[in-house]
């Protein structure tokens, strides 16, 4: 089967000197890659620009309106992701258990409709 | 009643290996419900079966591949013309294989944390016990739609989202366990809060009680599955003395132990020993031994408080929280006298307690003890204005006069 991890994350975490954190979790995100390949596991993710380079295209009545920002306005974004193929919620929620986050966050485990 | 005990003592195993090999709770219930409906018009002409499980288990077994080859069937263009269905006489000529055991992958697919935790404890109930939606959601206090829902949203995502069928790997092994554990407090003490139930909620305990000796059996050597065990036992065993004659709750330290069904305490305490002599220790053996060393009074006369103290402050680290913290003091207040036990009322930094009936109470009877009858009032008043179940206002009145003269 295959999950999306969506990982959620407080911007402000990564913001000012933190050189050091910012190295660490960078380092974490190699680890978990190179693990997950060791692991035989196909994935891909990436690292997404921070939300005040989001723009939501929003639809209501039909008519489609522009929006500056992301499409909800919380502390924690979403922040990158990572599209795992694993055998069960098991295996993917261990994993995305491995994901490196700042000092808080949050990863949801989505499956994927499969067609 | 012949026939529903056989159905009860089946149901779980069948369910469980039907679930296990179609990946399907659904398909698993509805196949064992298909086969009960056999029985009732086979066993009466022709005899009971010598095994009832084994027999249940092949008619179930051939509904359910007679379930999957009509949804087939429905998905795609008309194939071969469907075979008819078995007789009950060609069911049992059919095979012969004991039914394997997949009992604890049940208990592990219905209890996933990844579901929420009062939709595990129905569902848990639903497919192993075979509680029915009705009287669940009169268990859980909520209407029977909203029940429905809870249950069947939950079975959706055991089925989207991939909840294995498997017994957990060792690295998860551990929060897998916990979530069943947890899953087993939640139902049983959804059947301890009615201390007025000796219908409804004690039949759920016996559910509970049950599904506690099942774990058991099948995880022996896990001591804190012990510990469970024992607990609710323990517990289960005082529901005869929890109410007096007028229906006031009687509190555990005024009950009268000849109603205490001492069957009960001494399994409760045998298991308690066995989890002991595992020598980890955990959170539910030491709730069982609170419990124990309460119900020693059968055989001593008197309460070990301090024991009872030295017990929770060991809970408090293991499982810190107000409610132990709370259920501390009012132990406390009997070992070391009320003084000290409000000192250790009025250390609790969690600005909701004002609301929460317990500590209104623990607070009042230990105001009360101290003399403080004003105050004491004022605490059991609060209580009150939280509006208590019958048992417990009743019971909390009669405090509040005694404490108003």
């Amino acid at each position: 089967m295959q999950y999306m991890l969506l990982i959620y994350d407080n911007p402000a975490d990564y913001t000012g000197d933190n050189a050091a954190v910012m190295a660490d979790i960078m380092a974490g995100h190699m680890k978990l890659g190179a693990d997950l390949h060791a692991a035989g596991i196909q994935f891909s993710g990436n690292q997404l620009r921070p939300t005040d380079t989001a723009t939501t295209v929003r639809t209501a009545n039909g008519a489609q309106t522009l929006h500056d920002g992301p499409y909800a306005e919380t502390h924690e974004q979403l922040g990158g992701y990572y599209l795992i193929d694993a055998p069960d919620l098991d295996a993917a929620i261990a994993w995305a258990k491995r994901i490196p986050a700042a000092a808080r966050g949050a990863v949801e485990v989505r499956p994927v409709v499969q067609r | 009643m012949i026939l529903a005990e056989a159905f009860a003592e089946a149901r779980v195993r069948v369910v469980a290996v039907l679930a296990a090999r179609f990946r399907d709770l659904d398909l698993a219930e509805d196949a064992f419900g298909e086969a009960c409906l056999a029985a009732v018009q086979a066993w009466p002409a022709a005899g009971s079966p010598a095994d009832a499980s084994a027999w249940l288990y092949r008619v179930a077994h051939r509904a359910a591949l007679d379930a999957l080859r009509r949804r087939q069937v429905r998905a795609k263009a008309p194939a071969d013309p469907p075979e008819p269905p078995a007789t009950p006489e060609e069911v049992m000529l059919d095979a012969d294989d004991p039914i394997p055991d997949e009992r604890l992958r049940l208990f592990f697919v219905c209890c996933h944390p990844a579901i929420a935790a009062e939709a595990r404890a129905a569902l848990t109930l639903k497919a192993v016990c075979g509680l029915s939606t009705e009287r669940l959601a009169r268990a859980f206090l909520i209407g029977e739609p909203a029940m429905l829902q809870r249950i069947t949203r939950a079975k959706r995502k055991i089925r989207d989202a991939g909840v294995p069928y498997e017994t957990p790997r060792r690295e998860q092994w551990a929060e897998r366990l916990d979530a069943v554990l947890a899953t087993l407090e939640i139902a049983f003490g959804q059947a301890y809060e009615d201390a007025a139930g000796s219908g409804d909620a004690a039949g759920l305990a016996l559910e509970v009680l049950r599904l506690s000796a099942i774990l058991v059996e099948l995880l022996p050597q896990e001591p804190e599955v012990l510990g469970l065990a024992a607990l609710v036992r323990l517990a289960e065993a005082r529901r005869p003395a929890r109410l007096g004659p007028d229906e006031v709750m009687i509190p555990l330290s005024e009950q009268d132990t000849a109603l205490w069904d001492r069957a009960l305490i001494v399994e409760g305490a045998a298991l308690l020993g066995r989890a002991g002599r595992l020598g980890r220790t955990g959170a539910y053996q030491l709730m069982a031994a609170i419990h124990l060393a309460h119900v020693r009074r059968i055989e001593t006369g008197r309460i070990a408080w301090a024991d009872i103290v030295g017990l929770y402050d060991a809970l408090l680290i293991v499982r810190p929280s107000v409610v132990v913290a709370v259920n501390r003091a009012a132990a406390l207040a009997e070992a070391e006298g009320p003084e000290m036990a409000l000192l250790a009322l009025e250390a609790l930094d969690e600005p909701r307690l004002a609301g929460w009936r317990p500590f209104l109470v623990a607070r009042a009877s230990c105001l009360a003890k101290a003399g403080r009858k004003a105050e004491a009032a004022e605490a059991y008043c609060a209580a009150l204005a939280l509006g208590p179940a019958k048992a417990e206002r009743l019971f909390l009145q009669r405090r509040l006069e005694d404490v108003a003269v």
